[in-house]
């Protein structure tokens, strides 16, 4: 690490940084005080030695010049390739999802599948400017690089974490130089992937899920349950909250899976409209501070790989809150930096690092 | 900023950067979700936060009643008839039953109960019906319950808790004094005299537990209380205490009524009947049994169907209190009555001897003595007690029916006594007027004959004739007979009486029933008297036997005693008190279809219950000489019947 590097060091984003995963942490220690599975103790230290794990790996994704990547990148992209397909030989089942490595260390490959397409797209994207892509045929060649991963993960019958991959690909998509009539070729195309995904992918509890969503009232004690406990905890929130450890619905462990899915829905909970308000100004703040790096950075490379970066912790964060909220189907998937859980973490570690290395190194040329 | 920054900063070889527009189109994407957020937010918390906020506490607070424990039933001496201990039982709340056939099977483990039929008992309930607990079982064993406990957490959705319930302390004692108690049912929670019973709320059905159900109920306790996801109790907001449910100190003798219960059940078969034990000074019911008995414990926690219907078609009526119910002819112990009417009415001279033939004579029609060949010259002590038919043929038809009629009113018969029970009956005492009404016949003078040794049309009950026989102890007061010494609060601190004998006057000359009295002595105390099975030692007891027909004497011509089937034998009675000179105790035993005359089968019985009584209460000074010397002195003309020495055998 130069010297330069070290003066552009990018201590805003830091703080941000930090600010989040600490109220991440206050959150999860309240989620876990009511009793979670593995032990209330055992779940806030595991998640502070995440942490700091995640610090290390974060300082290690910074130290070493992320134009490396670029390099490496096929290599990155088919070793997680190689691990996804590993994880349909000898995953562990899940959640009814085979996409776990190792039953008790409990590796998720598709979590750091999505930063190796991003550094995948971003080497594709470099040398083939989303500026000159103005034809859909043009396409074809990220889109069969992101179907390799995304299929894969299909294959693992992990929906959630599937669509989630394709919409960090589809991060890309606003810059792309496309008329507006190929724009509905693509809602058509869109509209027929998902027409045959209801029919051939989805699960008959998943489709469950999506009706509970449209219409939540249809059976409340069922499938339906997680979604109306969560609106319940966030509505009962209140303008200031119950406070830390002291709501009803969490405390009493009325939400499911708190500490990891509906970690949002404690927050909500406890610290009301303000506290969670506070808490996603911050999270937006983070995630225009990463567009900001983007913008700044004079490497096309550098430019590609922090939008998809920002893909890879906005599309989760959006689709956990929005279900959270009530405002999309019960998908098992965490928000960034809150929700319990190594992978999930780490790859938002091994993100944060990468953009902040992008950041450090905007001076370099 | 960001696009002064990039335009700046644009260098040779970068310029395939992306333009600002566009990464500003991904910033703007990125800010309405979250405007979305927080609208969404803001519609939740602030515009729905109220309504969920109230949703979210229906899902944690729950209003359990708190039952209170029922009364205790204590006797006279605040011995335990009837408690409340705690039982645990286990119970299932289907809507938070989660992999309900994997519960259900390790439900049934721990029960050692079929996992299907625990499934099958809670069903698939709807509605509100889901959140109601489901009872599995309602008195667990120490084992099941540290079972269940043991696995609680793996079983979402099941709760144990703890619940007073009845408990009897004897097997059968005083069982249908005591009463039963079951579950409410629908016509009961209609009539809503109390509101606070439900569906499942248990009350008294019969006996004491029926007739003060307000009292020994108590008073319902309620707790609020924050249950987590699997109905766990983690918190209490607030809670009433329920008051516990009062305490009945009975005027019964727990000893009186354990041996009294014995007697009929030490024989070779139990034997059936009952026996009332009144002490004659105030009309408190000492001990009352009927038998056979069932036993009470049958009922807390639901009798079963097959349970009850075996008790109510044994065709030996167990769950009948035939201590108030049962109706007998009251035999021979009615000539006690006959011989007070003829004595106050001028007609008899208990001292004039009359001549028994062994028959009487009245128009074409013969009647017989018991005795065949006749007791011979015989005044009123002799008559009573030798039990001479033949002297009292003579005296009743004298009388006339209505005269009898008249004085065995004043004794009580005839009437209910008004012990305050259900199911009392009246007896019957026949009269001319009764016979017109009733049966739209005229009174002939044969049934005046059968009416004068408590045969015929006679009816009483138990009750009756103990009270009656306390008028003969106590000298001419009718008390109303009652079990109920006292009602007190669970902690003693408020008494009531409300029994406190009430009594009127039979309205006879106390010369008259004393002069009877001697002859009931000497009917016990008497070397020849049919009584003399009754005495106690040291105690001078009086009474009457009494042997009463359950059908008429043709249907059981020449079958000898052994060969007339059970139906068909007689009642035995025995009726009595003692000690004589200042009685304490009086009582009526009624052995139903024993075979046997009173002074066989029922004297016995009540023997044991006097030894009994004056172990407890012994009667002062030298025991034999006592009863000797006062026996002498008391019995005055009868005195030569009662030699000293023989007085106590």
């Amino acid at each position: 690490m130069d010297r330069r590097s070290i003066q552009n060091f990018d201590w805003v984003f830091v703080l941000l940084i930090a600010v989040l995963l600490t109220f991440g942490l206050i959150n999860l220690m309240s989620a876990a005080a009511a009793g979670v599975e593995g032990g209330t103790s055992n779940v806030v230290r595991r998640h502070m030695m995440v942490i700091g794990l995640a610090i290390f790996v974060m300082g290690l994704t910074t130290s070493v010049d992320y134009r490396h990547a670029e390099r490496f990148a096929p290599v990155i992209f088919v070793g997680s390739l190689f691990l996804l397909g590993l994880t349909l030989v000898v995953g562990v089942v899940t959640r009814g999802a085979q996409a776990w490595l190792f039953s008790g260390g409990s590796i998720q490959p598709s979590e750091f599948a999505k930063v190796a397409l991003v550094v995948m797209l971003a080497r594709y994207f470099h040398r083939n400017p989303p500026s000159t892509i103005r034809q859909l045929r043009q396409l074809i060649v990220p889109l069969m690089i992101a179907a390799l991963p995304i299929g894969l993960i299909l294959l693992q019958r992990d929906m959630g974490v599937a669509l989630l991959t394709l919409l960090v690909a589809l991060t890309y998509l606003p810059l792309l130089s496309i008329p507006l009539r190929a724009w509905a070729g693509i809602a058509v195309l869109a509209a027929a992937g998902l027409a045959a995904l209801w029919s051939f992918g989805l699960k008959v509890y998943q489709q469950q899920r999506i009706l509970d969503f449209l219409d939540p009232g249809r059976d409340p004690l069922s499938s339906g349950y997680q979604a109306m406990q969560s609106r319940i905890a966030v509505g009962s929130g209140g303008l200031l909250g119950a406070g830390w450890q002291e709501g009803t619905q969490t405390q009493l462990r009325f939400l499911p899976t708190q500490h990891t899915d509906f970690v949002f829905s404690v927050l909500a909970e406890e610290w009301g409209f303000v506290g969670s308000t506070v808490v996603l100004a911050f999270f937006f703040a983070l995630l225009l501070w990463g567009l900001w790096i983007a913008q700044s950075s004079k490497d096309g490379f550098g430019a590609m790989l922090a939008v998809g970066l920002v893909g890879t912790l906005f599309w989760p964060a959006t689709i956990n809150i929005a279900m959270v909220l009530g405002l999309a189907p019960v998908i098992g998937v965490p928000l960034p930096l809150f929700s319990y859980g190594g992978s999930a973490l780490m790859s938002a570690a091994i993100a944060l690092g990468l953009l902040l290395n992008v950041s450090m190194r905007r001076y370099v040329f | 900023m960001i696009g002064k920054v990039a335009a700046e900063s644009r260098l040779p070889g970068a310029d395939e950067a992306p333009s600002e527009l566009r990464i500003g189109l991904i910033a703007l994407i990125m800010l309405a979700a979250f405007a979305i957020f927080v609208v969404r937010l803001f519609q939740l918390q602030i515009v729905e936060g109220a309504d969920l906020a109230s949703r979210s506490e229906r899902n944690s607070i729950r209003t359990l009643r708190l039952e209170a424990p029922r009364g205790d039933i204590v006797d006279r001496e605040g011995r335990l008839l009837a408690t409340t201990r705690p039982a645990f039982r286990v119970r299932v709340i289907p809507s938070e039953v989660r992999s309900s056939e994997r519960a259900y099977r390790v439900l049934g483990e721990l029960l050692d109960r079929d996992g299907d039929e625990l499934a099958e008992k809670v069903g698939v309930p709807v509605g509100r019906r889901r959140f109601q607990p489901v009872a599995l079982e309602t008195d667990l064993s120490y084992l099941q319950l540290a079972r269940v406990e043991s696995h609680r957490y793996a079983l979402p959705g099941v709760v144990t808790d703890m619940t007073p319930r009845r408990h009897y302390e004897g097997e059968r004692t005083a069982a249908h004094l005591l009463g039963t108690i079951g579950e409410i049912d629908a016509e009961e929670l209609a009539r809503d005299a109390v509101p606070s019973y439900r569906a499942g709320d248990v009350v008294g059905k019969s006996g004491l537990e029926h007739r003060h159900e307000a009292h020994l109920r108590g008073k319902l306790g309620g707790r609020n209380i924050v249950v987590d996801v699997a109905g766990q109790e983690i918190e209490v907001i607030d809670e009433v205490d329920p008051v516990p449910g009062g305490r009945i100190v009975l005027t019964i003798d727990l000893d009186l009524q354990r041996v009294a219960e014995e007697a009929f059940r030490a024989e070779e078969f139990s034997l059936r009947g009952a026996l009332v034990a009144i002490d004659p000074r105030n009309g408190e019911v000492l001990a009352m049994v009927s038998e056979p008995a069932y036993d009470p414990n049958l009922f807390p926690g639901g009798v079963g169907s097959e349970t009850w219907n075996d008790l109510v078609s044994d065709e030996s009526r167990p769950l009948r209190n035939r201590a108030i119910s049962g109706q007998y002819p009251p035999g021979s112990t009615y000539k006690a009555v006959v011989a007070v009417a003829g004595i106050a009415e001028g007609i008899l001279d208990p001292e004039e001897k009359v001549f028994c033939p062994g028959e009487y004579r009245l128009g074409r029609r013969t009647y017989r003595c018991w005795k065949r060949g006749g007791h011979g010259e015989v005044n009123l002590d002799q008559a009573v007690l030798g039990s001479c038919d033949v002297y009292f043929y003579k005296l009743g038809v004298e009388l006339g029916v209505d005269k009898i009629g008249e004085y065995a009113r004043k004794f009580g018969f005839g009437s209910p006594t008004g012990i305050d029970f259900q199911g009392e009956m009246p007896g019957l005492v026949p009269s001319r007027e009764w016979k017109e009404r009733a049966r739209g016949e005229r009174w002939l003078k044969g049934e005046t004959v059968s009416a004068s040794i408590g045969q015929g049309f006679n009816l009483a009950t138990p009750i009756q004739l103990a009270q009656a026989f306390a008028t003969f102890a106590n000298g001419g007061t009718v008390y109303r007979p009652h079990v109920i010494k006292s009602i007190e609060s669970w902690d003693g601190s408020a008494k009531r009486y409300p029994e406190r004998s009430a009594s009127l006057s039979a309205g006879i000359d106390p010369d008259v029933i004393r002069r009877v009295r001697q002859s009931l002595i000497a009917t016990v105390q008497d070397p020849d008297g049919t009584g003399a099975r009754a005495r106690v030692e040291g105690v001078l007891v009086a009474g009457k036997t009494g042997t009463s027909q359950v059908v008429g004497l043709e249907q059981i011509k020449g079958l000898e005693d052994e060969d007339i089937p059970i139906r068909y034998r007689d009642h035995a009675l025995f009726v009595g008190f003692a000690p004589a000179e200042a009685p304490e105790i009086a009582l009526a035993v009624v052995v139903e279809h024993a075979g046997k005359g009173g002074g066989a089968a029922a004297a016995p019985i009540a023997q044991k219950v006097l030894a009994k009584y004056f172990e407890k209460h012994p009667v002062e000074g030298s025991p034999v000489l006592t009863a000797s010397r006062r026996g002498g002195i008391d019995t005055g003309h009868g005195a030569e019947t009662i030699a000293p020495g023989e007085a106590a055998p």
